[in-house]
């Protein structure tokens, strides 16, 4: 139990940049993480933070030629996904690596019975006949509760529900059981008690199967119920990594403490929920200095100044902001230090 | 007093909608002119406009003095794109020609789009059993395949030119009318529309001054692209000797006069094809450009 | 589905009389007095007068349609006035060759059209795209009567390798074909890529990536189905352009067709001739534009449901 495994997926320093004629936007701006097997990181933020790109860099299915990886790692198992060549990349889509992608209405293909596209990475990654394949994308409709999967397996996508669908698009995920599982927004296009169950549907194939589940979502809520540790994206940065627990607990950034506060609370009787006044910033026209200071409560001069680094603030947090240096109080002399080093 | 107040608030209406009108056409200008290709595009049809301007100017010869011992001379220096069956200069006649072949096409489209747009807008504004009687006869139109309503129109009103024009004319009203139709349905619904309508304004002004304008972007759009189908349908029509009447330089009869000596001197169909080709090439490119600029939708 | 097609039948009908009626019309436009025209020059008042009341010309516009339509749905076509035999025996000796020619280009337009359109699609904006788009754009914009002129002497004058004209053996068919369908080819390439590119967009698409499939399984397999949808109509209305085209392209490559002897019944004045030619060109073009919605339909109707 003791022993140190190697992470199953290590992130470091991941840039990816877009160049289109507006200019260059940096959705990924340096980011870090580490993902152990069986166990969960969150990836939150508001839309446009990055997260939904993150999660395509992993995978290495940026939008091109616009978008590019520009710099960092992605480490599968010691291995840099950044610097495989394609063919050999497509072997991890799907079978080391698979995603579950937010929209189940439009993820799927249309005019190909939902069978067969399960079918298809089977055989592919797999080395099954067609027979084979097929049994065992009806067995896996069946393992994420669809019912009368032999027959749902030869009906195309049209014929089923948006929950349904979203059920298939897990069973497709998982068909090759893979080590890492990306879960993009899976419960957003969903009713609550479906959301619910498609979250425990995953729970459990996660136990059973051992597979890191990296859940790229805005919402709090399924953070709470999935996650083991959690990374709050905000403009291409990670302004906060923290363990699920603490997060909720004891939120250090300010951003973070504005996610909660938007949250409904059952135990106060407000009228209205709090909001995280103004917007994100464009990530073609990055501020300088901290990219929420704009938007923080307790901006200061440096804040617009230069972004902070991760601070260290206990074993298992790390924040993104001026507060937690040492010397957050004496900011004005910070701030002449700052001046006098542009100056020399 | 009243109606003093009534014109200037009408006039703050249309002021209002008129700015963002006047960024718009700049925005699109602006992109239409770092369209390369919409750029060659304009460059070709400016040229032709040019001949067909200057061409009494251009002509090195008299485009229909014949001249039997100057016949079947192939391009040399004196005839650049040589003589004809009949002595006469290649060149000359095309130059002249430009005038006949992008006139008829011209005026074809003015006439198409002139029905066109009056019946689009009737039936967009007016809707109900109009709308649906005016598109049910566009339909109608449009089940007749490519040219053979055209042929059909001249079949009985006789082959000339102005034939030519008017049928190849007819054979585009439908689409006019249908592309007005849609457009003036989205304008309709705009809630400005009821506001100038409230301020006590009648059908016509609503329909022409505040209508119209606003979907000009589709109309010039399906125009130009119409100008490329109009120059060639006509040329065909007289290429099958439904249009103009030998001796005319215009283009199609040039190039079904030639076809004659296709085996001994091939150029004489060579060039007013040429002609065409790149004209119509021209109106094409342009076109597409200009679709790209006005009209980001409306791209495929 | 059934449904569909009963109640899209039942729409043509309209159409289709709305034809017949046009077509019936525009011969109203013939400047001057028909009955001297049937008759010809020189004929005397009383061959005039016997023909207008045989003809019925006497009667008033309306009854005259209905007339019209009455020996329509009889199979009577009217009498050619060259010829003087039944226009619509004459039309039956030439349809099955127009339709031949018709056939052979419409599968250049669809095959050609289709293949130029996923070639410049699978790589967009690099040099195979722009190569193939510059072609389809030169397509749409030469003149098939000059492009089937060049040819003509091009593969039969110079390479003497292809007939001339005539409609003799199967070697014939080649040029008039290539000379109609690449004007639709170019349509419907440019209607291919545009439509690829769109569905590589979706959301699908990247699915399928995901599951580390192939980019040419990518692009037949789950692209391009989705991606015809929408070139099956394009392909519809180009068999409307492509039976006009035949009445140029037959009277280059002097083929005794349909879309010939409209041309040639013009020249002749022979108008029940033209009539009869035209109002069968457009029944075509009808039933083959409610073909190709079914079709549409029986394509797409996953899609529609959604």
């Amino acid at each position: 139990m003791a022993e140190k495994e190697i992470p199953i997926l290590e992130v470091k320093g991941l840039k990816t940049y877009f160049t289109t004629k507006k200019g260059t936007s940096k959705p990924v701006d340096g980011i870090d993480f580490v993902l152990n097997k069986g166990e969960t990181l969150g990836i939150v933020g508001e839309s446009g933070c990055g997260k939904s790109m993150t999660s395509l860099s992993i995978l290495r299915l940026i939008p091109s030629p616009s978008g590019k990886i520009a710099g960092g790692s992605i480490l599968f198992k010691g291995k840099d996904l950044v610097k495989l060549p394609e063919s050999e990349m497509r072997k991890v889509r799907g079978n080391d690596i698979s995603m579950i992608f937010q929209e189940p209405m439009t993820s799927l293909n249309p005019v190909i019975p939902v069978g067969e596209q399960i079918a298809e990475a089977i055989r592919l990654h797999q080395n099954l006949g067609k027979k084979a394949a097929w049994e065992k994308s009806v067995e896996m409709l069946r393992l994420v509760g669809i019912p009368s999967p032999e027959k749902r397996a030869k009906q195309e996508p049209f014929q089923l529900s948006g929950g349904m669908r979203q059920r298939v698009m897990i069973a497709m995920a998982l068909a090759c059981s893979p080590e890492i599982l990306i879960a993009d927004e899976p419960t957003t296009a969903l009713d609550v008690t479906i959301q619910a169950q498609i979250l425990e549907i995953i729970k459990n194939l996660q136990k059973q199967l051992g597979m890191g589940v990296i859940m790229i979502t805005h919402d709090l809520g399924v953070v709470a119920e999935t996650c083991d540790q959690v990374v709050v994206m905000y403009a291409g940065n990670i302004v906060e990594h923290t363990s699920s627990k603490e997060l909720f607990a004891n939120p250090k950034h300010p951003y973070t403490q504005g996610l909660l506060a938007s949250l409904p609370n059952i135990t106060e009787d407000v009228e209205e929920l709090r909001t995280i006044e103004g917007t994100i910033p464009s990530p073609y026209n990055l501020p300088k200095g901290c990219r929420f200071s704009s938007r923080c409560p307790h901006s200061k001069d440096i804040c617009s100044e230069r972004n902070p680094e991760l601070f260290e603030v206990s074993d298992d947090t790390k924040v993104r902001c001026w507060i937690y240096s040492d010397n957050w109080n004496n900011q004005s002399k910070r701030e002449e230090e700052c001046l006098n080093e542009k100056h020399s | 007093m009243s109606i003093e107040v009534k014109s200037e608030l009408n006039h703050s209406v249309s002021q209002v909608l008129n700015k963002p009108k006047e960024s718009q056409i700049k925005n699109a200008l602006a992109i239409l002119l770092s369209n390369k290709a919409a750029m060659i595009g304009a460059m070709i049809i400016i040229f032709y406009l040019l001949i067909a301007l200057f061409a009494p100017l251009l002509a090195p010869y008299d485009p229909y003095a014949i001249n039997l011992d100057n016949k079947f001379i192939p391009p040399s220096a004196d005839h650049w794109m040589g003589t004809d069956d009949k002595g006469r200069d290649i060149l000359s006649r095309l130059l002249y020609g430009s005038r006949l072949s992008m006139g008829v096409g011209f005026a074809a489209v003015a006439f198409g789009a002139l029905f066109g747009i009056m019946c689009g807008l009737i039936a967009g504004y007016y809707g109900k059993w109009v709308d649906s009687i005016i598109m049910r006869v566009m339909d109608i139109l449009l089940a007749f395949p490519g040219i053979l309503l055209a042929l059909a129109i001249i079949a009985a009103l006789g082959p000339s030119l102005i034939n030519v024009t008017i049928a190849v004319g007819a054979f585009s009203v439908p689409l006019f009318a249908r592309i007005v139709r849609g457009s003036t349905l989205e304008v309709k619904k705009l809630e400005y529309i009821d506001a100038v309508r409230s301020l006590g304004a009648n059908d016509f002004v609503i329909i022409f001054k505040h209508i119209l304008p606003n979907i000009l972007s589709p109309i010039i759009i399906q125009g130009t692209l119409r100008l490329a189908t109009a120059i060639l349908s006509a040329a065909g029509l007289s290429f099958l000797g439904l249009g103009a009447q030998p001796p005319s330089p215009e283009w199609g009869t040039m190039l079904s006069s030639g076809r004659d000596f296709l085996f001994s001197a091939p150029y004489i169909a060579l060039f007013p094809g040429l002609a065409i080709s790149i004209l119509v090439l021209g109106f094409n490119i342009f076109g597409d450009g200009l679709r790209d600029a006005l009209d980001p939708r409306m791209k495929n | 589905m059934a449904m569909f097609i009963f109640r899209r039948l039942f729409q043509t009908i309209p159409v289709i009389i709305g034809v017949t009626f046009v077509v019936f019309f525009i011969m109203q436009l013939v400047p001057g007095d028909p009955a001297v025209i049937l008759a010809g020059e020189g004929a005397s008042k009383e061959t005039i007068e016997a023909l207008r009341e045989q003809l019925g010309l006497n009667q008033p516009l309306i009854i005259q349609y209905f007339d019209y339509i009455t020996s329509l749905l009889k199979g009577d076509f009217g009498t050619s006035l060259k010829s003087s035999q039944p226009v619509l025996d004459e039309i039956l000796v030439r349809l099955p060759i127009t339709m031949e020619l018709a056939f052979v280009s419409i599968l250049i337009t669809i095959f050609l059209g289709m293949a130029a359109g996923i070639i410049a699609a699978i790589k967009p904006y690099s040099l195979q795209d722009i190569g193939v788009m510059l072609i389809a754009l030169l397509g749409i914009s030469l003149p098939s009567f000059w492009l089937g002129l060049m040819l003509m002497y091009f593969f039969s004058v110079k390479l003497q390798i292809l007939p001339v004209a005539g409609w003799d053996s199967p070697l014939h068919i080649i040029l008039p074909a290539i000379t109609l369908g690449v004007g639709g080819a170019a349509i419907v390439a440019r209607m291919t890529r545009s439509s690829m590119l769109e569905v590589i967009g979706q959301d699908y698409i990247r699915t399928a990536r995901a599951k580390g499939i192939k980019e040419t399984i990518i692009i037949f397999k789950h692209a391009l189905r989705n991606a015809l949808i929408p070139v099956i109509t394009v392909v519809g209305l180009q068999f409307g352009a492509l039976l006009g085209g035949t009445v140029l392209v037959e009277s280059i490559f002097a083929i005794n067709g349909l879309g010939r002897m409209i041309v040639d019944a013009i020249r002749m004045r022979d108008l029940p001739m033209v009539q009869g030619g035209v109002l069968v060109a457009s029944l075509i073009f009808v039933i083959v534009n409610l073909l190709v919605d079914i079709f549409y339909r029986l394509f797409n109707k996953r899609i529609d449901l959604n």
